[in-house]
């Protein structure tokens, strides 16, 4: 028993695939920024077996870099949403 | 640079295959459940578990700084966003179990002896610790070095997106045209727990 590219890759495709029906077919706005989290996130774990694992071994750091990247853009983008989130409810009528 | 012939080998050590298996199976479980969980606070407390399992992935197999980032920033402000919306947004309940009841005591020894036990067999077999640290190159150095650009990008980015909705939760709101009253009032004057 081994754990290599295709183990890892395909934890990634299950969450990218996760998170995408989160995106698309669940209505709650709070379900659906969690569903892109989830495609970022699946993104980074994409990278770091590529980089640990695949060709990308020969600069083992620059797959992480990106994960560190993708997992910022998530943060970022989380804040935003969720501040857009917040400011678009409360200006519903009662 | 590495030809196909010469990838790296797979991870062949048995505890550590068990124990990235078991990751992966709780991290596509925690997924799941985030999404198709009714309860928004039990969404995000399963997010957080997939996030905080998603760094122990990231402890296998990649530098320990993108383990420690992952664990400590990108889980945490996460999950204190989403509640933090969810506070603002549908309310949240005071706990009915008060800080210092039975409950809350037995739960925190038990996390501690959890803690102190991964504490012992980190500090007495360096596993898996050393499979991730043992990458010739320094991930900071790299980042520091290679990613100059794209790092400071990444800060303006965080720092502008931060600042924006902070000014946009502090801004006060105007009255809407779609109807009466301000919306602060509603906020205020509304019943705790009562639906918007």
């Amino acid at each position: 028993m081994s754990a290599g590219l295709n183990l890892v890759l395909v934890g990634s495709a299950a969450l990218f695939a996760i998170g995408a029906f989160a995106t698309v077919a669940r209505r709650s706005a709070v379900v659906a920024l969690l569903g892109t989290q989830f495609m970022l996130v699946a993104g980074g774990i994409a990278f770091v077996a590529f980089a640990r694992f695949g060709l990308g071994a020969a600069n083992a750091t620059a797959g992480a870099s990106m994960a560190l990247f993708a997992g910022a853009i998530a943060v970022a983008e989380l804040v935003l949403a969720s501040g857009r989130c917040d400011a678009h409810i409360i200006e519903l009528p009662a | 640079m590495l030809l196909i012939g010469a990838l790296p080998e797979p991870i062949t050590s048995a505890p550590l295959v068990v124990f990235i298996y078991l990751l992966l199976i709780l991290m596509v479980a925690g997924a799941l459940a985030s999404v198709l969980l009714r309860s928004t606070l039990y969404a995000i407390g399963a997010f957080s578990a997939t996030m905080a399992l998603v760094g122990l992935l990231y402890l296998t197999i990649a530098p320990f700084l993108l383990f420690a980032l992952q664990l400590l920033v990108f889980t945490t402000i996460s999950a204190a966003l989403l509640i933090a919306l969810l506070r603002e947004t549908a309310g949240l309940r005071a706990s009915s179990v008060g800080p210092f009841s039975r409950e809350w005591i037995i739960g925190a020894a038990v996390s501690a002896v959890l803690l102190a036990v991964v504490a012992v067999v980190v500090g007495a077999t360096s596993w898996p610790v050393h499979v991730c640290c043992a990458l010739p190159e320094s991930f900071g150095g790299t980042l520091r070095d290679t990613y100059t650009v794209g790092l400071a990008v990444v800060i303006v980015g965080l720092a502008a997106s931060a600042l924006g909705s902070g000014l946009l939760l502090a801004a006060p709101i105007l009255p809407s045209s779609r109807g009466g009253g301000s919306p602060t009032d509603r906020r205020r004057d509304r019943p705790r727990g009562a639906p918007r």
